[in-house]
């Protein structure tokens, strides 16, 4: 890595100040994702910014929900039995991410903002739109892993946090800090599609910018299920996922949040699933309708048609487990 | 010093918190203008490993696996990926498991860091160390100090572990030679054994 | 009739011995190469082509030759010469932490005029293809062909036409590459993650130009090889220059990206084949095309066809060159590639004539061999294995989730030759045994010891190996499966003929002569009144000041070649994802006398976990636009976990009256064509290449639906 300067900030307010430097500064979480980029000089900053020091802890709303503070490990999260039984889906997730040491360092706040995984990103070599470059290499390329919707361009990253689905699903708000003062961001308008405009980032947060909390809402008369498909079982990353989230009448989908991973820039809400499913019995046939629905505007790319299916796959079993019904 | 004296205390807990006080050391106050800004270049770091004080002059981007292996000459947990998606390097950090290739070494000052040096003591072997002896669940043994470090952490959460746990337990670590059975063997055989 | 025989029955030999290396492994004292820290040491770093085939226009060392704490700078291509695969070396620099030495790495300043490059096998065999290569992009071998092959064809009832392929994949030692080269004035201390101490003695010698007397290598440990660590390769050199340049010692290891790139690969194969066979179920031709990649200007060779009796054959080979790393040997070079190629055509040719595959396999064997013993492997895994509830092709289960099984053969060498030892037994009794081999993972240091404490009738305890240097006498590097074979008769001669004269000295106060005796449990007795003897430490009060010290070499009789081996691995599919999961294996596998029951089992469990590899997860993949690897990593390059390893079940079979055969490497063969027979039994598509990601296993199935892939 470039040789950079280190601060350990005190409160927000000097987390914010210290982002401010002639130069780059970035903020330093469980520094599980952000040390491996400068490791490979995909990041070069002039000073990195300690933020385990804000908020890490998880407490109860007056609106029965919950504020998940940005410094949250995801270990932590995963074990938390409050978090568990209001969002079973976000445990779910978190519990999947990586591995245990990973999770032990790792924390909620790094796991949203994390870069793409995306190979020609991760390596040097490869100067693609989100690097100053002017070209996507996905798009002749070997694109196996890369989106499956949102694939309009100029970028085809899928995006990768295992929490942002869920915080999506159940209607998040993310707590942004920076210069300005504060401001609440829906988790569902967090995360930007990519334009020529914006590619060099996958979200709103601005340079002086840090999160600071997920505050999640009551969950209400709720079902969920969550559904994660992996090619290698032990440390690997979901090739695509689902949470769905329905508010229920009885046995009947009053209404239905269904947000797909890994298969589109941003997570991908799937507005068809979530139409499919209002007004059904929660069923396997329910399932399997909503799952066709979600994957009927896929536009796959060259190599990774294949991803339609197991995403298809993931809406449909994510939706029996919320409805009780055993799946593979 | 790297970090303000307030967050280092916060940090340090109860137990360290005579050496924290010791390392702090002269002079570390919270700057009027905000958090004092260290490096680029190289400055004290001290870190408690294995129970021992290790002082060093290191820049901040040295990670806690080059700190140890090339500046305190303990080289037991190796370097294989540098990319914490191996374990190789797998060490324990107040209690819980961390890639130390994906660790700042001043990070984790005044934190009680446990590497695979420090489970055996003398000639006597940790009981995880045994038992990876006595069924042989090891080959050339790169992985292993980052296996047997994982091992003992599993263990020392569920002393009864069930083959799932110790699988997902030990998932973050990878073999070449395939010593995958027998490590698994290792594992339930020294469940329950005395914790080291 | 010769001279040294192992024991009739033996206390050590065979039984399960813990690994003398253990404890210093499991505690960290182990010192591997990574690990040396030398007074004065400093730290080397290369300079590598990012680009698949450039011209080296220029290369500026400056920047670097005025950077902190640098200490050395060395070019090692000249201005005008090509670069032929991204990785390819360019230059290298030495400075005193690795952080100095890596910024000073990035400052060298090289000018690159970029050229046409292949990046894939079809790139290259395009008919518009630049032509890279001097001599051409394809080089192809001499036809093979045995009787005609149209008659043989017309003989046939059924003929399978199809192409069958693997995949190139690197070796991925966890100890990557490197030394720590040390000058002492002109003589050279390297201590190297290798296989082979003395062939990198050579090698340093060659390319440094001066005398291998001057040369010293040592490897008391080291992290994993598999066929890619025999030289000290260019980074050796250039670490030995950088220290003779800085008059320091330098460390010199690749990161894991240079070591995916420039440190060998396994070729991938592929072949279009066609094959007949009788309506009773006999072979009756093949024929076959095959062709695979071995990167920039290297072979990709492989058997074909594989085991099984063709009684009419032609096969012809092409070496394909494409712009990325040259391969190395890999666990059993070219066998688990014709293995697959044969093995998934030997289940479309079963269901042809609707024979179960293993009856099939079993009636197209060659004759019956002690290192052919495929029929009595089949007959007792498939009993063992549960094979008779192997359904047909297609799992009739409902739901999502269906189950197969599948077989495979596989046979190996694993002779040896040629090592040498020296014994000392002191006057105090201890023992020292010295071998310049090394141990690279496979128990080495154990079975070094357990033959020399067998032979001495002495406690492992009593016994001193030294291995892993070049100050010990010779031995061949560690590969093809012959150091076992090799070592271990070389320590029985020595340690024979060094007991021999340790009982010259004791018979005469046993009043008996030397062939009367006998060394057993930890005395020297006569053979026919194990009460007229004396304890082995008073035995060699009478060796006196002068050690016994002996030197001796490998013989004749001790050992043997050839092996042979059956898998059958049982591995469900969700059809719904494609995802494919092993849950069974089981690995019959002869191997000559066993000397160490334990490490000989876990070299079986490794060689069938890096089969699992092969056949499911891991995949060196390059992009085809640039001819860059996009996933040089340990993240992308996937390899299996705790959670991805099945059940595995090892059988294995002593056969002590052939000697000590080798068997690092033929447990590897066999379990990916096993493996995928089983996704074939599972799901009813045929799948006729490596790896067997979930693309492919959704393709086969949609395929299968729409009119078959059978």
């Amino acid at each position: 890595m470039k040789a950079f300067a280190y601060v350990n900030p005190a409160s927000e307010r000097e987390a914010v100040a210290a982002l401010k430097i002639d130069g780059i500064a970035l903020p330093i979480g469980g520094g599980q994702d952000l040390l491996a980029r400068m490791k490979d000089y995909i990041d070069t900053p002039d000073r990195v910014v300690n933020v385990k020091g804000l908020d890490a802890t998880v407490t109860s709303t007056p609106d029965g929900g919950l504020k998940i503070g940005s410094a949250v490990k995801i270990v932590d999260l995963a074990e938390h039995a409050l978090v568990a039984k209001l969002y079973p889906a976000v445990v779910h997730a978190a519990g999947e991410v990586g591995t245990p040491q990973i999770r032990n360092q790792a924390t909620v706040g790094g796991n949203v903002n994390q870069r793409p995984r995306c190979w020609y990103f991760r390596n040097e070599e490869f100067v693609c739109y989100k690097k100053g470059g002017s070209r996507c290499f996905a798009e002749n390329g070997e694109n196996q892993y890369h989106a499956i919707f949102g694939n309009e361009g100029p970028s085809h990253i899928v995006h990768p946090s295992s929490l942002a689905v869920p915080f999506v699903a159940y209607g998040a708000r993310f707590r942004v800090v920076g210069p300005a003062g504060e401001r609440e961001v829906p988790a569902a308008d967090y995360f930007t599609m990519p334009t020529l405009q914006n590619v060099l980032k996958e979200n709103v947060l601005e340079d002086e910018e840090i999160l600071t909390h997920v505050i999640l809402p009551a969950p209400g008369a709720i079902k969920t299920g969550h559904y994660e498909v992996r090619y290698k079982q032990s440390h690997d990353w979901p090739l695509a996922f689902t949470t769905v989230v329905l508010t229920m009448n009885g046995n009947t989908i009053s209404s239905a949040r269904v947000v797909l991973g890994a298969v589109a820039p941003v997570p991908w809400r799937s507005k068809p699933a979530e139409a499919a499913l209002a007004g059904k019995p929660l069923n396997a046939q329910t399932a399997a309708m909503a799952a066709e629905a979600a994957v009927s505007e896929a536009k796959p790319m060259s190599g990774n048609a294949y991803k339609v299916q197991i995403a298809k796959t993931a809406v449909k079993r994510a939706i029996m487990q919320a409805a009780g019904i055993r799946t593979a | 010093m790297t970090v303000s004296r307030r967050d280092f205390l916060k940090s340090a807990g109860v137990t360290s918190l005579a050496t924290a006080v010791t390392a702090a050391g002269a002079a570390e106050t919270e700057a009027q203008t905000g958090p004092r800004v260290v490096g680029p270049g190289d400055l004290p770091v001290t870190l408690m490993v294995n129970g021992k004080r290790v002082e060093l002059r290191i820049e901040p981007r040295v990670t806690l696996l080059d700190a140890i292996r090339n500046r305190a000459d303990l080289t037991g947990n190796k370097r294989v990926c540098d990319r914490g998606t191996c374990g190789a390097c797998t060490v324990i950090v107040d209690g819980r498991t961390v890639y130390a290739c994906s660790t700042l070494a001043i990070e984790v000052q005044g934190k009680q860091i446990r590497t695979v040096e420090g489970l055996s003591t003398g000639n006597a072997l940790h009981p995880v160390q045994q038992a990876f002896c006595d069924v042989d669940a090891l080959m050339c043994g790169f992985c292993t100090p980052g296996f047997v470090v994982a091992t003992v952490a599993v263990l020392e959460k569920h002393p009864n572990a069930t083959r799932e746990q110790i699988s997902r337990g030990l998932d973050g670590n990878v073999c070449r030679c395939g010593t995958f059975v027998r490590i698994m063997e290792a594992a339930m055989k020294a469940k329950g054994v005395a914790r080291g | 009739m010769a001279k040294y025989s192992w024991p009739e029955k033996p206390t050590l030999l065979g039984s399960a011995v813990t690994r003398l290396d253990g404890p210093d492994k499991v505690t960290g004292r182990a010192r591997y190469t990574y690990d040396i820290n030398r007074p004065g040491m400093i730290y080397g770093r290369m300079v590598r082509s990012p680009f698949a085939h450039a011209r080296v226009v220029s290369i500026d060392l400056s920047p670097a030759e005025k950077a902190p704490g640098v200490r050395a700078v060395i070019a090692w291509k000249e201005p005008g010469a090509q670069v032929m695969y991204q990785g390819d070396p360019v230059a290298a620099v030495a400075a005193d932490t690795e952080e100095r030495a890596r910024d000073a790495a990035r400052l060298i300043r090289v000018r690159y005029e970029p050229l046409p490059h292949l990046a894939s096998v079809e790139q290259a065999l395009a008919a518009d293809a630049p032509a890279v290569f001097p001599g051409g992009n394809t080089q192809t071998g001499a036809t093979d062909e045995t009787g005609d092959l149209e008659a043989g064809f017309a003989k046939a009832a059924h003929i399978v036409e199809a192409t069958y392929s693997t995949h190139v994949i690197t070796h991925v030692c966890l100890e990557t590459h490197g030394c720590v080269c040390e000058w002492d004035g002109d003589k050279l201390t390297a201590w190297v993650s290798t296989q082979g101490v003395y062939p990198c003695r050579i090698g340093f010698a060659d390319g440094l130009k001066i005398p291998q007397a001057n040369v010293r290598v040592i490897t008391q440990y080291m992290g994993g090889g598999f066929g890619s660590k025999f030289a000290p390769d260019v980074q050796g050199l250039i670490c030995a220059k950088l220290a003779q340049q800085a008059k320091a010692p330098v460390k010199l290891m690749l990161d894991r990206k240079e070591e995916h790139l420039d440190t060998g690969n396994r070729p991938s194969a592929a072949a279009h084949i066609r094959a007949g066979v009788t309506s009773d179920g006999m072979l009756t031709a093949f024929d076959g095309q095959s062709w695979g990649t071995g990167g920039a200007g290297a072979l990709s060779g492989f058997p074909l066809p594989y085991i099984y009796n063709f009684p009419i054959r032609k096969r012809t080979h092409k070496n394909v060159f494409i712009n990325a790393g040259p391969q190395r040997a890999m666990r059993a070079p070219g066998h688990p590639q014709g293995c697959f190629l044969t093995e998934i055509l030997m289940d479309e040719l079963a269901d042809r004539v609707k024979m179960d595959p293993v009856a099939f396999r079993m009636r197209n064997l060659p004759p019956a061999a002690p290192n052919a013993m495929w029929a009595e492997y089949f007959t007792r895994g498939a009993k063992a294995f549960g094979w008779d509830k192997r359904h047909a092709t297609g799992d009739p289960a409902p739901g999502p989730i269906k189950t197969g099984m599948g077989v495979s053969a596989h046979r190996w060498g694993g002779a040896g030759r040629g090592s040498q030892a020296h014994v000392d037994i002191m006057s105090d009794g201890s023992v020292v045994v010295k071998c310049g081999t090394q141990d690279i993972g496979t128990g080495t240091r154990t079975i070094v010891a357990m033959v020399a404490a067998e032979t001495l009738g002495l406690p492992m305890s009593a016994v001193k190996p030294e291995i892993g240097d070049t100050m010990y006498p010779f031995s061949g590097g560690s590969g093809g499966s012959t150091t076992a074979a090799s070592v271990t008769p070389a320590i029985r001669v020595t340690t024979v003929n060094a007991l021999d004269q340790l009982f010259a000295k004791v018979a005469p106060t046993l009043g008996a002569k030397p062939e009367d005796l006998v060394a057993q449990g930890g005395r020297i007795h006569l053979k026919d009144n194990a009460s007229k003897g004396v304890a082995w430490k008073d035995a060699c009060r009478l060796i006196g000041t002068e050690p016994i010290s002996v030197d001796g070499k490998w013989e004749d009789g001790l050992s043997g070649a050839g092996t042979s081996g059956v898998q059958f691995a049982e591995a469900s599919v969700d059809i719904e994802t494609g995802i494919v999961k092993v849950t069974r294996i089981l690995a019959i596998q002869d191997c000559g006398l066993i000397v160490d029951k334990l490490t000989a089992e876990s070299q079986a469990y490794g060689g069938v976990i890096a089969a699992i590899n092969f056949a499911l997860f891991e995949d060196r993949i390059i992009d085809r636009v640039t001819g860059q690897m996009v996933n040089p990593n340990m993240e992308w390059y996937l390899l299996a976990g705790m959670s991805d390893v099945p059940t595995i079940d090892i059988m294995l079979n002593n056969m002590p009256e052939r000697g000590v055969i080798g068997i690092g490497e033929p447990p590897t063969v066999s379990t990916a064509s096993a493996i995928a027979n089983a996704v074939r039994n599972a799901t009813g598509a045929t799948i006729r290449s490596l790896p067997l990601h979930p693309h492919k296993v959704l393709a086969a199935i949609e395929q299968q639906k729409a009119g078959g892939t059978n």
